[in-house]
């Protein structure tokens, strides 16, 4: 072993206090990267039931962490530095060269790497079982066993970027060494700073787009333009919270101090002129614990709350549990659909086949067509350049024989009256009242409906659905017909499907796939050997195992970013506290000499501590509640309508977020308190 | 009238290992009157600084008795210190300890802040205490902002601004360049005038020649003193530095 190597061992062993911290933290991502690249890779882990979504979030989720790896690497580097400095200095004065610490610093650096990627990678083979099995278990898989996982292909990138990200580490250091003057070195870091001036323009920059941010935020009603301006909005909270932070922060401070009754206090001079003192370094570690803290709220709530309220949204969506609709498709793309007594005859013998029980059986035709709705009359596409997108939304047309017959309830329309159910709108459900021009017809519309028997797979978008009833078969075809001439080659045809529930669901479900396969191959012996079949099975089993799929992998997703978000979040507070308690313990040993009693000592300390560590969480806290309408509305969008669901599960990730939050207060202030003392 | 009394102080330092005994101070006597300018010297070693520490209530004797205007230290709560500290001493130390946070308005007020004195009564006290030590024009500049000597004379405000019994200076003058050490020791010279007991320690020639009365410590013990009479600076510059010779003679005698 070298001098400098063994300098360089030394040095992590007597400056564990941060060393460890950034060794641990390294071999953290390195364990939630080696996961999730490794989940991302594995095709074991796609192939199971609702794992097709988990190769592109788990890629989504990767590069947010390296992202995340680089910044908070830097960071940590940043304070490493900032403390040895002095250590350096001391360094250069003994005699050794710039060059000879470059070299400690090298080895130093290869240590901490070497070790943190080999802990990490290690930790992340232990634990990927874990996650795979843990994943297995959200998407309710049945699989109970996990994978484990241990090849080239995850282990060799892993540890390539993560030994990437260190040697850039290094060698922003060995340049900032090479600038560095021994004098500067040595003083370190005691060089005195100026009271902060108010930066008045970015205090304004800052408040306006706060200001803006939330009242997007709190003005946007629909849920569509809530998906549409949820970006920007949170773009804006996020650059005017740092603002906010770095000028406004030193603002009120002044504003405090200016306030000679309040700062001439023992309880408050020495916080507000340390924090007045403090707030140009600290604006911008507060503001990013601030916004890491809303992202960990955010990124949690939602992925539970989708999590949790699954069943209603396939409630909603699937009043059925199998529709079935197929027809032959000929050259010009025109589909003969299948009486419905022919699909209902072919689906009774395939569930006999597989010993399911039908329980009813719904035969229906409809129309289902896209229009533009504006002031009660629907356009089709390329009639009118004039609307925006609420007002596109899809049209399901029945009779009211067949709506009576799929709910039980008689309705009495004659001739050009209609009955209109607004099935859902992302903007809000609108009635609609008087007249409807259907392809300049105009129909009376004679009552709402508030319950429609037809809702499939294709309601889950992001546009207005409504269902209309009309009063016979004559009534319906007519639409169709002018329907057909309008749209040209892009018309809809009439559909004729059956809707049906079963005896037992979850048989059922077990039963799908030979259910599928024996169906198409009873399709194909109908209609022959070169038929073009066009063919729709949509069941509430894939609806599940499709939502299981993306809200059990967003969840995991959110849950795990949120673990690393929360860990960083700890991180910043530690080396806060670490670096201000240096700082601090000089001034509070002279206030000690002057007179101040320990106890006042430390009620200050701790006055300032409080206000420092629990103004991100408020924060925090606000923004969570400001964006809450908005991602109610883009929860709607994705069928979620329970609200009551949405504050519980919020409200819960609060609670528990501010209780690991002041946790590790609690365990970094420690840490604070030895050091001044 | 005699403000501070010191009797057979004693103060014995147990090593944190082993368990060796060391001696800082053996049994020092010595009074001060009010108003009077005393200044303590000795070498390094000699056991000035434990008395000071001592005299500050900053460490506790292990025999013996500090009484400053009538009130034995010892008597003093633990809980009462800090206030007592505040309210009767002043202190200026060799490297100032003004707080970079603070400017140096903030940092002359801050005993009073501490001592809940109003806005009002702090004001009318700051203004003469800063106009005297010539720094009313620099009150609202920060401690790195100004030079070694005006830092000093912030401290000196700092201290005189509660109107304490009496100053305890520790090697004001030690951070120094001789131009700004020679304006201090005028300073301590023109509020000892005007009434201000100070006692300060050091080991300048020059700083104790200010004072009226020099002790002489060696080994924990009050060795000497003298007095300036009737002397002007210069002379008793002269007297205070033969003192030393000669009882470094007598040193290397014994």
């Amino acid at each position: 072993m070298s001098l400098y190597s063994r300098m360089a061992a030394q040095n992590i062993r007597k400056n564990a206090r941060f060393f460890l911290p950034r060794i641990g933290t390294e071999a953290g991502l390195v364990t939630c990267f080696y996961i999730m690249l490794t989940l991302a890779l594995d095709d074991r882990i796609s192939r199971v039931k609702g794992g097709n979504y988990i190769p592109t979030f788990m890629w989504m989720g990767t590069a947010i962490l390296a992202l995340l790896s680089v910044v908070l690497m830097l960071y940590i580097n940043r304070f490493l530095m900032k403390q040895r400095k002095r250590e350096f200095g001391v360094y250069n004065v003994l005699g050794m060269e710039k060059r000879h610490v470059g070299r400690v610093l090298f080895f130093e650096n290869t240590f901490s790497s070497l070790l943190s990627v080999a802990g990490g990678l290690l930790v992340g083979m232990i634990f990927y079982k874990l996650c795979s099995l843990l994943i297995c278990r959200l998407l309710q898989t049945g699989i109970v066993a996990g994978f484990y996982y241990v090849s080239p292909t995850t282990v060799l990138p892993t540890a390539a970027f993560f030994l990437l990200v260190d040697a850039l580490v290094f060698l922003i250091n060995r340049v900032g060494i090479a600038l560095m003057k021994p004098v500067e070195l040595l003083q370190g870091g005691s060089v005195g700073e100026k009271e902060p001036k108010v930066r008045w323009i970015l205090l304004l920059l800052g408040v306006m787009m706060l200001g803006a941010g939330y009242f997007i935020a709190l003005t946007t009603k629909s849920p569509l333009e809530a998906l549409e301006f949820f970006f920007l909005s949170v773009m804006l909270i996020i650059i005017g919270t740092y603002f906010l932070f770095v000028s406004g922060s030193i603002f009120v401070l002044k504003a405090l101090k200016r306030n000679e009754k309040f700062y001439y206090r023992p309880q408050n001079m020495p916080a507000v002129a340390g924090l007045l003192y403090r707030m140009k370094q600290n604006a911008v570690g507060l503001a990013s614990i601030a916004i890491l803290s809303t992202g960990v709220l955010v990124m949690i709530s939602t992925t539970i709350t989708l999590y949790a309220g699954m069943e209603g949204v396939l409630d909603k969506n699937y009043p059925h549990e199998l529709y079935f609709e197929a027809g032959i498709s000929n050259d010009e793309n025109q589909t003969t659909f299948f009486p419905p007594d022919e699909l209902e005859s072919m689906l009774r013998s395939a569930a006999e086949k597989n010993g399911v029980t039908i329980k009813t059986v719904e035969q229906n035709e409809y129309l289902y067509a896209a229009y533009l709705l504006k002031d009660n009359r629907l356009y089709v596409s390329g009639e009118t350049d004039d609307y925006d997108l609420t007002d596109v939304g899809n049209y399901f047309f029945i009779t009211q024989e067949a709506y009576r017959r799929l709910s039980g309830e008689n309705i009495d329309l004659r001739g050009n009256q209609i009955a209109v159910c607004s099935i859902y709108n992302p903007s809000g459900i609108k009635e609609l009242t008087g007249t409807l021009v259907i392809h300049g017809e105009e129909y009376e519309i004679r009552q709402n409906l508030y319950h429609y028997p037809i809702s499939a797979s294709y309601l889950a978008s992001s546009f207005a659905c409504y269902g209309v009833v009309v009063s016979d078969e004559e009534a319906l075809n007519g639409i169709y017909l002018k329907q057909k001439e309008a749209n040209g080659q892009y018309a809809s045809e009439m559909t004729k499907r059956i809707a049906v529930t079963f005896a037992d669901r979850e048989k059922a479900a077990a039963a799908g796939d030979s259910l599928d396969a024996d169906l198409r191959s009873a399709l194909r012996k109908k209609a022959g050997d070169d038929a073009v079949i066009s063919y729709s099975l949509d069941t509430r089993w894939k609806a599940k195992e499709a939502m299981l799929g993306m809200f059990g992998t967003l969840l995991f997703l959110g849950v795990l970013l949120g673990t690393v978000c929360l860990f960083a979040t700890a991180l910043i507070i530690y080396f806060k506290q670490i670096s201000e308690g240096y700082e601090d313990r000089s001034r509070f040993q002279i206030m000690e000499k002057i007179g101040m009693s320990r106890q006042e000592v430390m009620r200050t300390i701790r006055r300032q501590v409080l206000l420092v560590f629990f103004l991100p969480l408020a924060v925090a806290g606000l923004h969570m509640a400001v964006v809450f309408p908005m991602l109610t509305g883009i929860l709607r969008v994705l069928m979620l309508f329970s609200v009551k669901l949405f504050v519980f599960c919020s409200l819960g990730t609060f609670a528990v977020f501010a209780l690991v939050y002041t946790l590790i207060y609690l365990g970094t202030s420690r840490t604070y308190y030895r050091i001044v003392h | 009238m005699t403000i501070l009394e010191v009797k057979d102080l004693k103060k014995t330092y147990t090593t944190r290992l082993g368990g060796n005994q060391v001696q800082a101070l053996k049994g020092v006597t010595f009074s001060a009157e009010e108003g009077e300018y005393v200044a303590i010297m000795g070498e390094s070693g000699s056991g000035k600084t434990t008395l000071l520490n001592i005299l500050a209530a900053l460490d506790k004797p292990t025999g013996g008795s500090v009484t400053l205007d009538g009130k034995h230290l010892s008597e003093v709560k633990d809980a009462a210190l800090a206030s007592f500290r505040r309210e009767n001493l002043g202190f200026v130390f060799q490297e100032f300890n003004l707080l970079d946070t603070f400017s140096l308005k903030d940092n002359i007020l801050l005993p009073l802040v501490l001592s809940g004195k109003s806005v009002s009564e702090m004001k009318t006290r700051l203004l003469p205490v800063a106009e005297s030590l010539g720094i009313g024009d620099i009150l609202n500049k920060y401690p790195y902002e100004v030079s070694g000597g005006q830092k000093q004379r912030a401290a000196a405000a700092r201290a005189l601004i509660t109107h304490p019994k009496i100053i305890l200076a520790d090697e004001p003058t030690g951070a120094l360049d001789s131009q700004s050490a020679s304006d201090l020791l005028r300073v301590f010279e023109k509020i000892n005038r005007e009434g201000q007991t100070i006692l300060m320690v050091t080991h300048s020639t020059d700083a104790a020649s200010h004072a009226g009365r020099v002790l002489f410590i060696r080994d924990g013990v009050v060795f000497h003193q003298i007095y300036k009479g009737n002397c002007s600076n210069e002379q008793f510059y002269q007297k205070i530095s033969d003192t030393l010779t000669m009882l470094k003679k007598g040193g290397e005698v014994k």
